[in-house]
């Protein structure tokens, strides 16, 4: 790995500068951790058992998961029964998960990260923490769904949309740079530390430069517009009558109502065609160049993407299938006529950008 | 003869070993905000969005603290003072909100008024959450009252608010200020409740930094921010500290003469006390229960186990930690001033209102290179120890404060070695309150979930965990029996909290100890 390390940083100086400063924080705390843990040493002992070796059988493979249990555990325990591999899943918040494999870096014990958008994705992938996805693995998967250096595969689409309540307007909004409108005012709901939203504002800053999101961004503020910390919340918010409008993925208003068990008065609308409002990101999945087990992780990625399995998916967690001719959701339109804008999903790893932006604007 | 516990050689080189890990997280703080440079940081410390949070937080820490301060005062005093039947029993209730997560008060309070949220929900819900710290810790301090002093102002003709305010306020002023140092550092770190209701705080603001922009040099300026605040707000309360009487003898106090048995008294005590029993305790339980009820899907029952054993199994490690650290800080501090224990002191409750993400993050990337510790439980009970510290230090202090110094003394002029008078002498008679200090890191570590999410072995659920995933889904009634077993599991060491040392200790032993040692002290 280090002998890897210095072929790279000779090809690349910036990367021989950033690695130093990483030796020495590494450095520094590994005088920290022999100088003064000794109770973590008599741990250690007791801890030290299973470590992985160089093994050829594999026999289980460790996957972050961004996706919540509920929804993906049935599809990978079925991979489990057919492999004879066991899975050890960790899961979580996509953008948490992504800030935890960051900070782990190259020793990171995951094999896989199954991420809910390409943001989260892509900031691994600009980190160089992925491995090249062979042509073979994802094959029906279109181009414009995978990563251009194939670091990661898309595996299922979710379209953004505005969840409201019907009647709540006269006239729907047809774009995006609509809801500054004082008939919005104190009504629209948002989720600025979501990893999808934010993934839409890339996208739009990519689209429209960054003046001019940053004005929209402040017009939304000035709106009094609200902050949630998760769509389903927006969409929680929508129907306790809170807020009359959201921006989420198209999926939250029948998630919500199947975990309340009841109808919600929450319903999904577009934006005109190409606005940025239509955005489609997906749900992916990219294998930790630190993994040891890459070709039985390829499997997994195969399984994930077959024709059988993506159908599964839009019938039990109503997200689009990314194999063109697969049926959609029940009640929304084909990918196809949605009237997405065409953004290229690896342009969302720039989510700094946005960031920042957020930062600077005070939503974040 | 001065024989004191500093003159253990061994002990201030132990103490910064043992301070060196506590560090970890504040070193990992300035590594990453030194990925910033010193305009970048100054641009995002005056933000307008930084003052506004930073104002919120003092704001909510502000209302949170003197409501504590007058609500945890007024209970305790009228529980211990007024003559009210079962007194003893009511104490319970008033403690027994310990065992209950703030994010699980603040969904079943959400159950039951949907549009709960801002700046006065979350101060309710905060001080539903700490008002035990003030009320147990006001009580601890009345039982030890001298009361012949108020003996001896009633006799001079003292009214009862006089004698209050002359007498027994200027004795538990330094409790109350520990109470209220407490529930104050709790409110900094509190994640779960104030990102519930929206308000943002120092901390949500650090954590939704820390996970959702990637930016971590920026997350760690804010956080920077966040330990200067509560180093001032540590600081204030060592001011007040200061200027209180201190008692470290311990008196035999007989509280039958100075109870009180006016109606209006009683009344007054039984309504705040039951008030707060009734929504700190009976609503969120009730709403617990009916989600309990009203789930129509099957509960996994092996699953809840498995979460409740490891919950329990990694809690009782990380409280083992916590007090394997604790004791030599706690020595050093019980002896008394000085600029190193001061500062050992400081740096432990600064380490408090650390928000757990902090932690977290900071133990991932120090436990990465750690193998097989990385991911285990091990590694996931020390992030416990560190963040719950301040709790295991201070109540070993106060516990080395209880070991009168004549019987340190005696023992040493019969020739024991210093050593062997620690181990002999002084940890006999401290060990039931240093149990107590454990007891309060495993019961803080149970509810714990930020650093829980980010450090647990991959796989290995706790019931916090699985109250969160459920609970961020919306399925309540799915989370409803892992609270609940939470709370029950909980609520064993809160009620071991509530009973008086004499039952718990052994006071009586120490105060014949001590009057026996100080006979032999006495010249024949």
């Amino acid at each position: 790995m280090l002998r890897n390390y210095r072929a790279r940083a000779r090809l690349n100086p910036y990367l021989q500068e950033t690695r130093r400063d990483e030796f020495e924080l590494k450095n520094a705390l590994r005088f920290l951790a022999l100088g003064s843990t000794a109770l973590l040493a008599t741990s250690l002992m007791v801890g030290c058992s299973a470590s992985d070796g160089q093994e050829e059988q594999v026999s289980e493979l460790t996957l972050y998961s961004g996706r919540s249990e509920e929804f993906i555990a049935p599809f990978l325990s079925q991979w489990e029964r057919s492999s004879g591999i066991k899975l050890n899943v960790r899961y979580g918040d996509s953008a948490e998960l992504a800030a935890q494999l960051l900070e782990e870096g190259a020793n990171s014990p995951a094999d896989l990260f199954l991420s809910q958008d390409a943001g989260s994705l892509g900031a691994i992938a600009a980190a160089e923490l992925f491995t090249e996805l062979p042509e073979s693995v994802a094959r029906d998967i279109p181009a414009e769904y995978i990563a251009a250096n194939r670091s990661w595969v898309g595996v299922t689409g979710r379209a953004r949309v505005f969840a409201y309540r019907p009647g709540a307007f006269s006239a729907l909004p047809q774009s995006l740079s609509e809801l500054t409108a004082p008939v919005y005012k104190g009504k629209l709901g948002i989720a600025p530390s979501n990893s999808s939203f934010q993934a839409a504002i890339t996208a739009l800053i990519g689209a429209k430069g960054e003046a001019f999101t940053e004005e929209w961004l402040r017009g939304l503020v000035a709106n009094d517009v609200k902050s949630y910390l998760k769509n389903s919340a927006i969409v929680e918010a929508i129907d306790k009558n809170e807020i009359s409008i959201g921006l989420t993925n198209h999926y939250y208003t029948w998630e919500v109502a199947e975990a309340l068990g009841r109808e919600i008065a929450v319903e999904n609308g577009f934006f005109s065609a190409n606005d940025l409002g239509n955005l489609i990101n997906v749900s992916g999945v990219g294998i930790l160049s630190s993994s040891r087990k890459i070709s039985t992780a390829q499997n997994l990625i195969s399984y994930l993407t077959s024709k059988e399995v993506q159908s599964e998916f839009v019938e039990k967690t109503h997200e689009y299938a990314l194999i063109p001719g697969l049926t959609p959701p029940a009640d929304l339109p084909a990918l196809t006529a949605i009237g997405a804008p065409r953004v290229d999903l690896d342009s969302l790893k720039n989510i700094k950008v946005t960031q920042d932006l957020l930062i600077k604007v005070g939503l974040l | 003869m001065n024989f004191r516990l500093e003159k253990i050689k061994a002990l201030p080189i132990l103490v910064a070993l043992l301070l060196g890990l506590v560090l970890i997280p504040f070193i990992y703080l300035l590594f990453r905000a030194g990925e910033k440079s010193i305009p970048e940081a100054v641009d995002l410390l005056l933000r307008a969005k930084t003052l506004e949070v930073l104002a919120t937080t003092t704001a909510l820490l502000a209302l949170v603290v003197i409501i504590n301060v007058l609500l945890g005062t007024l209970i305790a005093t009228g529980l211990h003072f007024v003559r009210i039947p079962y007194s003893r029993a009511l104490i319970i209730p008033t403690v027994l909100p310990l065992a209950i997560p703030s994010y699980v008060f603040t969904y079943t309070w959400m159950a039951l008024i949907p549009a709960l949220s801002g700046l006065w929900a979350a101060a309710f819900i905060l001080v539903l959450t700490t008002l035990p710290y003030m009320i147990l810790a006001v009580l601890i301090s009345l039982r030890q009252l001298d009361s012949g002093l108020i003996e001896v102002a009633r006799s001079l003709g003292l009214t009862k608010p006089a004698i209050f305010f002359r007498v027994v306020l200027p004795q538990i002023r330094s409790s109350i200020s520990a109470g209220a140092l407490l529930s104050g550092l709790y409110v900094m770190s509190d994640y779960g409740a104030v990102s519930l209701l929206r308000v943002d705080t120092l901390t949500v603001t650090i954590a939704n930094m820390f996970k959702s922009s990637y930016d971590r040099g920026a997350a760690a300026v804010i956080s920077l921010l966040l330990v200067l605040a509560s180093l001032i707000f540590v600081s204030a309360d060592q001011l007040i500290k200061g200027r209180s009487i201190s008692d470290n003898a311990s008196k035999r106090s007989s509280v039958k003469n100075t109870r009180l048995s006016s109606p209006s008294l009683r009344v007054a005590t039984l309504t705040l006390t039951l008030t707060y029993a009734l929504l700190s305790v009976l609503i969120p339980f009730s709403v617990l229960i009916s989600r309990f009820i009203g789930n129509p899907n099957p509960i996994d029952y092996q699953r809840l186990l498995a979460a409740a054993t490891s919950t329990i199994l990694v809690s009782a490690i990380g409280a083992v930690m916590a007090l394997a650290i604790a004791i030599p800080l706690a020595i050093l501090t019980a002896q008394g001033p000085g600029r190193f224990a001061q500062f050992s002191e400081r740096v432990i409750l600064v380490g408090h209102a650390l928000p757990g993400v902090v932690i977290g993050l900071a133990l991932v990337s120090l436990g990465v290179h750690l193998g097989a510790l990385y991911q285990s439980i091990f590694l996931l009970a020390f992030a416990y120890a560190l963040l719950f510290l301040a709790k295991a230090v201070a109540a070993t202090t106060q516990a080395l404060q209880l070991v009168p110094p004549v019987l340190r003394e005696v023992a040493a002029t019969l020739g024991k070695n210093r050593t062997s008078v620690t181990a002999s002498v002084v940890f006999p008679i401290a060990l039931p309150s240093i149990g107590l200090g454990a007891l309060l890191v495993f019961l803080t570590a149970m509810k714990e979930l930020p650093a829980t999410i980010m450090l647990r072995p991959t796989g290995m659920d706790t019931l916090a965990t699985q109250i969160w995933s459920y609970a961020s889904i919306s399925r309540f009634n799915d989370a409803a029996p892992y609270a609940l077993l939470l709370v029950l599991i909980a609520a064993i060491p809160t009620f071991l909290l509530t009973l008086p040392p004499a039952e718990r200790g052994n006071q009586a032993e120490i105060d014949s100890m001590s009057s026996t040692a100080q006979k032999m002290r006495e010249p024949v």
